[in-house]
Formats: C-alpha cells, sequence, structure tokens
C-alpha cells in the first residue's frame, strides 16, 4: 500500500498541473510581473498569510488526541511562521505600498473563499484538512518559489532580497518543511482524515490559482 | 470486422480523454495517438495514466490494433520528458517512493512497447520538434522512429547531475551501441534528426512538413507484410534481450542518485522546466533547448560548432 504522501502527490498532482500551467501562472513564472501586478499579489497574499496561523490553531483546537502529532506540529509550524506577514508588508513597503494602505486592503473575493475555506474545513469537515493548505502552500513555495522570486527580480529589476524577501526565503524554508510535512502525513491513518487533506489540497490549488488569475 | 470488434473500437475511441486525441485508420487498422499535454508536453502523472489506459485497451482487444502511431500535437515539441516540477518537489520531499513509482509507471509504457510485437502490434513514432530526456527516452523502444529534419533531442540529466533511467541504457545500447549510448548519455548534448540518424537512433528522416506522408509510407509498406515484420520484430528482441527486471533495476538506481541532488543540481532543474515554460504555448520563444546549450556551452552542439568530430566526417 502507498504511503499517504505518495497517494496524496498522485491525487492533487492534476490540481498542482493546473496551478503550474495556468497562463498566468506560467507567465509570472518565465517572465516575472509588471510592478502594478506584483502589488496586487502581494496584498492578496499579505491576507491569506495572515490568516494562515489562525486557520492554524482553529484546526489544532479541534485535533483529537489520536492525531496529537498533527497538533504539536502545528504549534511548532505556527511558532514558526509567526509575524511573516510582517515580511509580506516589508515586500510590499519595498514597491511603494506603505503599511497603512496595506492594512486597508480588501482582498479579492478569491482570497476571502481561500481564507473562508480552509477555517470552514478546519471547523467542520476534519482538523486534519489543515494538512492540505500546508501541502499545497508549501508545494508552491518549494517547487515555484525560487523561480518565480527570480523572474520578479529579473522583471522589476530588484536588488537581493529586497521586494522579494518573502517568497523567496520561503522558497528555502519549505525544502526542510516538506520533508517533515511528508513523514507527518504518513502516520495519517483515518480515512476520514484522508480524505479531507486531499480536498482541501485540491481546494487550495485551486483557490490560489484564482488569486493569481486575478490580479 | 464484427460487431464484438466493433464494439471494443467504439470503446476505445471514445473514451474521454484530457491529454491524448485518438484517430482511427480503419483499412491500416492503425491507431494514432495524438498527445497534447498543454501547456508543457511532457510525462505528467495524468498524462502517464491516459497514455497505460490506451495501451491497456489495445492489449484487451488482441488483433483489433495492427499498427499504433504515437505524435504529438504541440506545435514545436515532441515530449520534454519528465516532470521536472513533480521531480523537486518529490526530491524536496525525499519522497522515495514516489520517485520510484514515478519510473516505474514510466517503465510500464516502455515495457509495453517493448513487447508490441508479441501483442501483434507494429509501432510508429513521429518526432516533430524538442524531445528531451524521458521524452526521447519513449521513442526508443517503438519499431520505426521517424524525424522531422528539425527535431532535436537529447538526454540532459547529466547536466543536473542524473541520468535518464527509464529505458536509455538499454535501447541506445540495443540500437546505437555501448560508445554511443555512453557518448549520449554521459555528454547530455543535444543532436540533430540527422545526427542521430547517422547513429542509427532514427530511422527515416524526412523535411518539415512530410511527417505525416512518411508515417503513412511507413504504414503501406509494413502492413502487407505486417505478420512477417513483427515476426522478425520479435526475433530481434530475443537477438538482443532487454528484461524488465533489469529496466526497473535501473529505476531503482535513478531514484537513488535523484534523492543525491544537491540545492545546486534542483536550481538546474528549475531552470529547464522555468525554460520549458516560457516555451509553452509560443515556438518563437527560447526554451528548454536554449537553456541547456546555455548550461553546457561548450559541450552543447560543439559537434555543430566545430565540425571536429568524428561523425561530421560521415557527411
Amino acid at each position: 500500500m502507498l504511503p499517504f504522501f505518495a497517494d496524496l502527490v498522485m491525487r492533487t498532482d492534476e490540481a498542482r498541473r493546473e496551478f503550474e500551467t495556468n497562463a498566468v501562472v506560467l507567465d509570472a513564472v518565465a517572465h516575472g510581473m509588471t510592478i502594478e501586478r506584483y502589488r496586487k499579489l502581494l496584498l492578496e497574499l499579505y491576507h491569506v498569510v495572515w490568516h494562515f496561523n489562525p486557520v492554524c490553531a482553529a484546526a489544532a483546537s479541534r485535533v483529537p488526541d489520536a492525531q496529537r502529532e498533527v497538533r504539536y506540529y502545528l504549534y511548532d509550524h505556527m511558532h514558526e511562521e509567526s509575524g511573516h506577514e510582517q515580511w509580506v508588508m516589508n515586500d510590499l513597503e519595498a514597491v511603494g505600498v506603505g503599511h497603512a494602505e496595506t492594512r486597508a486592503h480588501q482582498p479579492s473575493a478569491h482570497t476571502l473563499a481561500l481564507n473562508g475555506f480552509n477555517y470552514w474545513s478546519a471547523d467542520r469537515r476534519h482538523p486534519c484538512s489543515v494538512l492540505g493548505m500546508m501541502y499545497a502552500l508549501e508545494v508552491i513555495a518549494s517547487v515555484y518559489g525560487g523561480t518565480f522570486a527570480s523572474a520578479i527580480r529579473e522583471s522589476l529589476l530588484l536588488q537581493g532580497e529586497r521586494g522579494v524577501s518573502f517568497i523567496s526565503s520561503h522558497a528555502t524554508m519549505d525544502m526542510d518543511h516538506m520533508v517533515t510535512l511528508r513523514k507527518l502525513l504518513n502516520t495519517v491513518d483515518d480515512d476520514a482524515a484522508r480524505e479531507a487533506i486531499v480536498e482541501s489540497t485540491l481546494l487550495n490549488f485551486h483557490h490560489i490559482t484564482r488569486v493569481f488569475e486575478a490580479v | 470486422m464484427n460487431s464484438d470488434s466493433r464494439a471494443r473500437l467504439s470503446g476505445l475511441m471514445t473514451r474521454p480523454y484530457k491529454y491524448l486525441r485518438l484517430e482511427w485508420n480503419p483499412e491500416l487498422e492503425a491507431l494514432r495517438v495524438r498527445t497534447y499535454v498543454k501547456p508543457i508536453q511532457c510525462y505528467s502523472l495524468a498524462g502517464l495514466a491516459e497514455m497505460q489506459r490506451v495501451l491497456d485497451d489495445i492489449e484487451a482487444s488482441p488483433g483489433l490494433v495492427k499498427h499504433l502511431v504515437l505524435t504529438s500535437d504541440v506545435t514545436g515539441v515532441f515530449n520534454f520528458g519528465g516532470d521536472l516540477s513533480l521531480f523537486v518537489l518529490l526530491i524536496r520531499a525525499r519522497d522515495v517512493e514516489s520517485l520510484r513509482m514515478y519510473g516505474r509507471r514510466c517503465v510500464d509504457l516502455v515495457w509495453w512497447l517493448e513487447n508490441a510485437s508479441n501483442r501483434g502490434v507494429h509501432t510508429t513514432v513521429l518526432v516533430q520538434g524538442d524531445t528531451l530526456g524521458g521524452g526521447l527516452e519513449s521513442v526508443m523502444p517503438f519499431h520505426k522512429v521517424i524525424f522531422e529534419r528539425s527535431a532535436q533531442a537529447g538526454f540532459p540529466e547529466v547536466l543536473f547531475n542524473l541520468f535518464p533511467g527509464m529505458g536509455a541504457w538499454n535501447f541506445v545500447i540495443r540500437k546505437a551501441g555501448f560508445s554511443i549510448a555512453n557518448e549520449m548519455i554521459l555528454s547530455g548534448r543535444l543532436y540533430t534528426a540527422e545526427q542521430l540518424f547517422r547513429r542509427h537512433l532514427v530511422d527515416v528522416v524526412v523535411d518539415d512538413g512530410d511527417g505525416d506522408a512518411a508515417i503513412e509510407a511507413v504504414l503501406n509498406g509494413v502492413h502487407p507484410r505486417l505478420r512477417g515484420t513483427l515476426a522478425a520484430l520479435e526475433a530481434r528482441r530475443a537477438a538482443a534481450p532487454i528484461t524488465r527486471e533489469t529496466l526497473m533495476a535501473i529505476v531503482d538506481q535513478w531514484t537513488e542518485a535523484a534523492l543525491l541532488l544537491t540545492d545546486r543540481d534542483l536550481r538546474l532543474m528549475e531552470r529547464l522546466a522555468r525554460a520549458q515554460v516560457r516555451k509553452a504555448g509560443d515556438i518563437t520563444r527560447e526554451g528548454a533547448v536554449d537553456e541547456i546549450k546555455r548550461l553546457e556551452l561548450d559541450t552543447a552542439w560543439g559537434e555543430e560548432r566545430t565540425g571536429i568530430t568524428e561523425w561530421s566526417a560521415l557527411g
């Protein structure tokens, strides 16, 4: 029998490819973005990142003892991700968007749908569904983050990490995260939890693709 | 064709495919499979699954399909080979099981093609654009390999410290010998259709645009003597056997090698993936082939540039 991580990769690979091969994403990874579109993307990402830990917390509060390893993993991960919305803010500031403007930004319907689904799923579907959100985000960061950051740097003539610190640093950090996440996912043996994780992965790839598409 | 065969054919042809288009030639009993893994034409898991489905259908109806033809519907690209983004993901996750499974699924296709003559199916492939790594590996087991003149191909894996692990060694050695397999796989160089023809890896080279006519010529030539041809090809297999065990053992070695890739290697792989993306949907843009040229400036196309290799002397 396949380990669950392998099963998850196989069952969600088309959704990953849908993201990867979306025309807007293709163009962004290959050629970068205009400054206006990059600002819009970061403003949307700010709201995704802001809600990341609260979604994890909501999920952690409902994880049963049978999956306590998931809960402990979420505690560690939340600690590690604390303050990362500030990194997005700093990148936004580097490309000309002040903190006040960032805070006042009204996220798009797609971002609201993404965050809304993740809260709903953690609360009503299965708390382990949060691992689907994490898997999708970490795949995007570790597989596409590095090339996307390079493309943005080249297209906007940014120096070093300035303006791309969030994307660039997550591309590196998430390499280790993927190994840890794989090991954790392989411990999940409850069918309902597994199905919720697969569903959440598919939905997260879908909504994130729409977020990119809309900027 | 009796009603049972008609029903089986109808089942085969009407199955919904996302990445394949099927065409049936009733006169020659030939099934043409056009691949269209948009926008990056590579062996994705879903694309592999669809291809395997077609082969399973053919196998389930012995005698129905006499010729299998594979072509690409993506202009300028036959196949970029493995799904590089998936490799990056699995390697970063240190996911040995999934990597091995991906390799084994590729070998399942290659092994089916290797056994095609035994199944009464003659196989022909037309390459009309870039074909790299696993894309070229997938071409090698076909009985007849046709390249249009502008097509270029190679095994670039060594450039990012890997090697082609799904049949390249076995089939290139069988067709062209050890020294050419060494040269191609260990150099990572790219080859023109003409250069591959001289190395006996391509059977027919035709001018651009003449590929379809070449397929027709091959099928019309083979069809009247199909049984004899297939029997001869079976004997060829006995004379120069390739075993499933060896193919699978090499996949295991490939998996282990993939897990040893460093960040630098993965970044090179990502550069190629990004280059594939650049070319997707716009063949006028530079793509993976151009990126390989940059990655291996001193050796890729060295033959073309310097003209000092033994092969150029062959004319």
